[in-house]
């Protein structure tokens, strides 16, 4: 039983930065582009979802909507370094900065704290069956009556929310697929890729980069989104830490499971994400303290920023005894 | 007919007023159909600059650029992509390295067209023509086509950007006609009713040629389908060559200067073999005199944001190596006095 909920924990926590990853990937890998405005996104997705659940909205609308915002969030972004020329990373940080009060009005003014940094949505308690308050997960849980209340049978409430989170990663998954295919697809890859051709092939780049930022920033609230249905509860600080655990994702992913075409990348990338979390479960589970977490990220990060270098000095290793054992041999 | 009047340019690199270099200083020129152009000229003379403002990448500080009489300097870069095939001089600015070479080539086929969000951006028909095509380049290519083009040499990735810039991409009737009232030459309804009459009247002979192969009993089904076929193709290559306008420009600049001896020297080859077969319009600048007087039918000379030497046919033949340089000494001597 300890085991299954060390299952479940990963995935629950790991499928939603699937999508994280993904979308990071999309700018910071297919753009070139570090862009900031990752947990700015983020945290749109979690406050606008968070708000409109606690306000009784259809959980998918409330996914939707905040899938929205993220896409404008990106789409600012976008503008401001296209069109307005300002450097990749400020245009990120300008946006990201600016989600901060935007969330704290969407947040605040549903809690109607005086204290906008305590500004925080909780719906811990009020999910239960007929509750207007249903997550897309809670949609699909097997409730059961036990006197005059309503109650999932363990395991099944995690069961059922990795299912429900594993569709919508898979779904995104093929959509991204599929889109980055199409020939506009392909054109903003080349765009990233190599802008220069991409022009002289008649790609209007511009258009092209500003798309593929709102795609990437649409799937991080998209994550934002399932993440706060998760955990029922939203807050300014929920989206900290996010954009450093999305790149460790990618990078581990990519170097464990290559890159060899564009679906092994996407595969690999989400794929890293997983294995993250397994890492940090694992750490958590051995009795890593929470003061410690963040060291642990970043020795993370740090490590797997390396794999690559590793990775060669192993070859490089094992390559030369081969030699010696056949220099021996001779 | 591509055209530049009284093109100047100038940059201006540090930001100081006093500072400006005239890299374009009044420059008129006007391209035929068909002409294969080599244009020499020393650092900072204009050359590449000359390109870039023809392709859009710069913009002209005066002057405009017309094509087949159609003012296009207002063009961005890549709205004038249909019609200019390019080679940059770095190997690696002419393809994505980390696509395939087959998803370079979709993208190359795709230009000029609406990249649409929905069509998916592969398909078999366009793989055979690929392979076709990279058979008569004769690269080895052919079998490798999901190989990434960023583990290619320098030479290849050039060869393949050149088959990218070369490559007729087959445009609908639809956008031929679009770009025969465009860029015509043509008064716009002129254009559009000689179009439409020409297209229907060859169409009327395709659909009766079609009906009597259709009714004639003496033939069997499947020379029917291939006579038929043939029919269609006959109307297509009719139409396109009165029609087609697109992709006729190709703009080299300095697209062997990176390579060795040897593969430029094959690259160059090629670049010529491909531009006579297809009777394309180019212009290609290059530092190698020798180069220069060897291929094209036209030889353009700039120095210091002037044209100083224009010849083609008989005059061109008769040109040296030493004639040039001299040339290029008296200009510089000039300039000096000056």
């Amino acid at each position: 039983m300890e085991f299954l909920d060390f299952i479940l924990n990963i995935f629950s926590s790991g499928l939603p930065c699937c999508l994280l990853a993904l979308g990071i990937f999309l700018t910071y890998r297919l753009l070139d582009f570090a862009d900031l405005t990752a947990e700015g996104s983020f945290l749109i997705g979690v406050s606008i979802c968070g708000v409109m659940i606690f306000n009784g909205v259809n959980p998918w609308l409330a996914t939707l909507v905040s899938v929205l915002g993220g896409a404008i969030c990106g789409i600012i972004t976008g503008v401001l370094n296209r069109l307005l020329n300002i450097p990749k990373l400020l245009s990120g940080i300008i946006t990201m900065t600016a989600t901060g009060s935007i969330s704290m009005i969407i947040m605040g003014l549903q809690s109607g704290n005086s204290d906008i940094f305590a500004a925080q949505v909780s719906f811990t308690n009020l999910v239960t069956k007929g509750s207007p308050q249903q997550t897309i997960y809670s949609l699909f849980y097997p409730w059961e009556q036990v006197g005059d209340f309503y109650i999932v049978p363990n395991p099944w409430g995690d069961v059922i929310k990795i299912a429900v989170m594993l569709g919508v990663v898979i779904l995104a998954m093929l959509i991204i697929y599929f889109f980055f295919g199409t020939k506009y697809g392909m054109a903003i890859r080349a765009t990233g890729m190599n802008e220069n051709m991409a022009k002289a092939q008649g790609i209007n780049t511009t258009i092209a980069t500003i798309v593929c930022i709102a795609i990437s920033n649409a799937l991080i609230a998209l994550a934002g989104a399932l993440v706060v249905q998760e955990s029922k509860t939203a807050s300014t600080i929920s989206a900290t830490g996010y954009l450093v655990i999305g790149l460790a994702s990618i990078i581990v992913g990519e170097t464990i499971f290559g890159k060899r075409s564009f679906k092994n990348w996407l595969i690999s990338v989400s794929l890293g994400s997983i294995i993250y979390f397994t890492i940090v479960n694992i750490a958590t589970r051995l009795g890593l303290r929470t003061e410690l977490k963040s060291l642990l990220y970043a020795v993370l990060i740090t490590i797997a920023l390396c794999l690559p270098l590793i990775k060669s000095g192993i070859k490089h290793l094992i390559d030369k005894i081969k030699s010696k054992k056949v220099k021996e041999a001779i | 007919m591509l055209e530049l009047k009284n093109v100047t340019k100038k940059f201006n690199l540090t930001g100081a007023l006093d500072d400006e270099r005239i890299a374009l200083d009044n420059i008129s020129l006007a391209i035929s159909p068909g002409e294969f152009v080599t244009i020499i000229g020393g650092n900072g003379s204009g050359k590449s600059t000359t390109l870039n403002i023809i392709s859009g990448s710069l913009k002209p500080d005066s002057g405009i650029i017309t094509l087949n009489g159609r003012d296009i300097t207002k063009l961005k870069e890549y709205q004038r992509a249909a019609y200019f095939g390019r080679v940059f001089q770095d190997p690696m600015k002419g393809t994505a390295g980390d696509m395939s070479v087959l998803e370079n080539l979709e993208i190359a086929y795709n230009r000029g067209r609406r990249h649409s969000p929905i069509k998916w951006g592969f398909s078999e028909k366009h793989k055979e023509y690929f392979i076709n095509e990279l058979k008569r380049f004769d690269l080895g290519l052919e079998d490798r086509l999901s190989q990434k083009v960023g583990v290619m040499s320098g030479g290849q990735r050039q060869a393949l950007t050149l088959l990218m810039a070369t490559m007729r991409n087959n445009p609908t009737y639809q956008m031929m006609r679009r770009d025969y009232i465009l860029f015509s030459g043509l008064k716009e309804e002129d254009a559009r009713k000689e179009f439409d009459q020409e297209f229907s009247s060859k169409k009327a002979i395709l659909d009766e040629h079609i009906r009597t192969i259709k009714l004639d009993s003496s033939i069997s089904k499947n020379d029917k389908k291939e006579m038929i076929r043939n029919a269609k193709d006959e109307f297509d290559r009719q139409i396109r060559e009165k029609f087609d306008l697109t992709k006729q420009i190709l703009l080299l600049d300095e697209h062997t200067a990176a390579l060795d001896p040897k593969t430029a020297k094959k690259v160059l080859e090629l670049t010529n073999k491909v531009v006579r077969e297809n009777k394309m319009t180019t212009l290609m600048v290059t530092h190698n005199m020798k180069d220069a007087l060897t291929y094209g039918d036209r030889l353009i000379m700039f120095h210091l944001g002037h044209i100083i030497l224009d010849v083609k046919g008989k005059e061109k033949e008769k040109l040296s190596v030493e004639d040039l340089l001299k040339m290029f000494d008296e200009a510089d001597k000039k300039a000096e006095n000056e």
